[in-house]
């Protein structure tokens, strides 16, 4: 079986959602930040255990500060979000609990998922005592400089949206 | 060029593409991208997925759909188009507005803009980093300070112990020797923790009022004699206007004016050293006072004007001079500190002058002069040959240091605790006129001791005995933490002999008058 999912990253910008894109796409990285204006889409094709074959068309977005400043359109027909934010940048997930109840009020029926980015430049025990201590919630910590749990947070992504 | 030519050039930019329901492309002009007719849109780029949603789900609440900057690849050519999809009855029509200068020219923008933000936060960060390396050397210098007064109060106590036997002229030139460079060490480590304590903040700013004159006074008599060892003169004058009482931190003032004269004196071999003190103006309370300190030394080149204040620095010219580039450092933060501030004009082979305006309260009401308090000379009481002293401290080395000057002088019985456990144990025992308390001990430390002591005996020969304090943390903080466990005294590391026995004459006093 044929399915295509379109899952959107969002969040602040220089986050790393290029990155993770590249690095899932394409299997790259680069220490170059370059801004992403408006979307970037491209799809990577995962054949899942159970025989399905799935399409999964990911838009990434140019970052805000805001949620709300997101462009609507780009939310339509969603599957899944991801919302990424900058582990060594307190201002990118100082406000996420407010930012992921507006897109579950706006969404009611996406997948939100939220990953921690650069995981690569901070202490994995600090930065989830840090976390923890200002009720942040996460799905996963990543790196996509050197693919920290990348592929499998994509592809433990792919297996939800076919259940 | 005509309004045709003109249309046409910017029809180039707009490709219009008509769909199937099922995402086959039925006709377009190919303007932008070379997609063929009956190929289907899904197989030209993702983006177009989005159209096979629409369709799919009921997420169609609208007919037309407007999606601007979207990057659109063929091949390796990529466009930003800003797209228009409208869903009819009949067919799909799709509107690709191709704006890459546009949105190139957009980018840069953004570009820079993201990558200062991101800089300065950067910025920030290195900041914060290093901020928390400086509190962690400021506060590993105090402590290291408590590590070096331990052995520093031995070598100081020792000599002087050595000092009052029978020595040749050789080995008292050598006594004198150590005994100067251990005292110069001992300024080195004030130094530095006063430097240290300084840039972590937590330099306490003790207000009190006091006769101004009194720092002059001292100043006048320690470096006439230095002015006359070095063949150079030296005058002070004082304005006759300053209120004779002032209110502000005498330690720091005198601090202050020391390290400056120090430095004048260190610099001038010949010639004339003048310290003039005037008000500079006065407001209800407060009193603004100029201190000049104008040398003839050897002066600072231009550039290294502002290099001097800053900390470990030795200008070139300066460096076979002795010092460790610290008490400039100090005046500068101390002066920030008591909301001064201190200018230097100077000259090479000329000489320098350091203008420092420091902000004093005075009492306006206030007329009666209170009693100038002489320092006192305590006695032991006449009522006993000997004075039992119980010392608690772990080490070997104090216990030796105050057993050799306690038995020498002749005064004293001494019984050496090296714990709060044991001294408790020893006081329950026997009576003693006083106990020299360690604070830093094993299991029980000096304060729980002493709380043991003082609260939980009936007997008041135990309870009431008089405890001094006895540590390596010179602080301020550590001398209340020794009077509210109930000390009665406290004396800090490394510590002259006589300050010692006076402490303990003036607490036995004390006991006995009561």
């Amino acid at each position: 079986m044929k399915l295509s999912k379109k899952v959107v990253l969002l969040g602040h910008f220089g986050v790393g959602k290029t990155s993770l894109f590249r690095r899932f796409i394409d299997d790259a990285f680069s220490e170059d930040y370059k801004v992403t204006l408006g979307v970037q889409i491209k799809k990577k094709v995962i054949q899942l255990p159970s025989g399905i074959e799935l399409s999964m068309v990911i838009w990434d977005t140019e970052g805000h500060q805001e949620i709300e400043n997101t462009r609507k359109s780009y939310l339509l027909g969603s599957h899944a979000f991801i919302y990424v934010f900058d582990l060594t940048r307190k201002d990118t997930y100082i406000n996420l609990n407010a930012d992921i109840a507006y897109l579950k009020q706006h969404h009611p029926k996406v997948h939100i998922r939220i990953i921690g980015n650069k995981l690569d430049k901070v202490s994995e025990r600090e930065i989830k005592k840090e976390l923890k201590q200002e009720s942040i919630p996460f799905d996963c910590l990543t790196s996509a400089k050197t693919n920290k749990n990348v592929s499998t947070f994509f592809n433990e992504l792919a297996e939800e949206l076919t259940k | 060029m005509t309004g045709l030519e003109g249309k046409l050039h910017f029809n180039q930019k707009i490709q219009f593409i008509t769909l199937s329901f099922d995402g086959v492309i039925i006709d377009t002009d190919n303007n932008l991208f070379s997609w063929p007719k009956n190929t289907s849109i899904y197989d030209a780029h993702p983006f177009f997925e989005i159209i096979k949603g629409f369709l799919e789900n009921d997420a169609i609440t609208q007919n037309e759909y407007s999606f601007p900057c979207i990057h659109i690849e063929e091949d390796n050519l990529e466009r930003i188009c800003d797209v228009s999809i409208k869903i009819d009855l009949k067919e799909i029509v799709v509107l690709l507005f191709d704006y890459t200068q546009k949105y190139n020219e957009l980018n840069q923008i953004a570009q820079q803009k993201n990558e200062s933000i991101l800089k300065s936060r950067e910025l920030q960060l290195k900041n914060e980093y290093l901020l928390e390396k400086e509190n962690f050397k400021n506060n590993f210098i105090a402590n290291i300070n408590h590590e070096i007064r331990t052995p520093l109060t031995g070598i100081i106590g020792f000599t002087e112990v050595l000092e009052k036997t029978k020595l040749s002229f050789e080995q008292e030139e050598l006594v004198r020797i150590i005994k100067r460079e251990s005292n110069h060490l001992g300024s080195l480590i004030e130094d530095m923790v006063d430097i240290s304590k300084i840039e972590a903040g937590q330099l306490n700013i003790i207000n009190e009022r006091f006769l101004f004159l009194d720092i002059v006074k001292g100043f006048k008599e320690t470096y006439n004699r230095i002015a006359e060892e070095k063949g150079i003169d030296f005058e002070i004058i004082v304005d006759p206007n300053i209120q004779e009482y002032i209110i502000g931190d005498k330690t720091r003032v005198h601090q202050i004016l020391n390290n400056v004269l120090n430095n004048a004196f260190k610099f001038t071999d010949e010639g004339k050293i003048t310290f003039s003190i005037t008000k500079n103006y006065q407001r209800t309370n407060k009193v603004s006072i100029n201190f000049k300190i104008t040398d003839t030394g050897i002066g600072i080149l231009n550039k290294d004007l502002d290099e001097i204040f800053k900390r470990f620095t030795r200008v070139e010219h300066a460096k076979n001079r002795p010092g460790t580039g610290l008490g400039l450092a100090i005046v500068k933060n101390l002066v920030d500190t008591l909301h001064g501030e201190i200018k230097l004009i100077s000259e090479p082979d000329k000489g320098s002058t350091f203008s420092i305006n420091l902000p004093f309260q005075f009492d306006i009401l206030k007329t009666s002069i209170p009693k100038i308090k002489k320092k006192k000379k305590y006695k032991l009481p006449s009522t006993k040959k000997k004075f039992k002293i119980l010392l608690v401290d772990d080490e070997e080395v104090n216990q030796y240091l105050v057993m050799k000057i306690l038995i020498n002088h002749g005064s004293f019985y001494v019984d050496v605790a090296i714990s709060g456990e044991q001294a408790i144990n020893y006081i329950e025992k026997r009576f003693y006129d006083l106990v020299l308390m360690d604070l830093k001990l094993g299991v029980m430390d000096g304060y729980k001791a002493t709380h043991i002591i003082r609260n939980h005996y009936g007997d008041k020969q135990i309870a009431d005995v008089p405890i001094i304090g006895f540590t390596a943390k010179a602080t301020e903080i550590e001398r209340e933490k020794c009077l509210k466990s109930g000390m009665d005294d406290f004396i800090s590391k490394p510590f002259e002999q006589e300050d010692l026995l006076q402490k303990i004459a003036k607490n036995i006093q004390k006991k006995t008058t009561v």
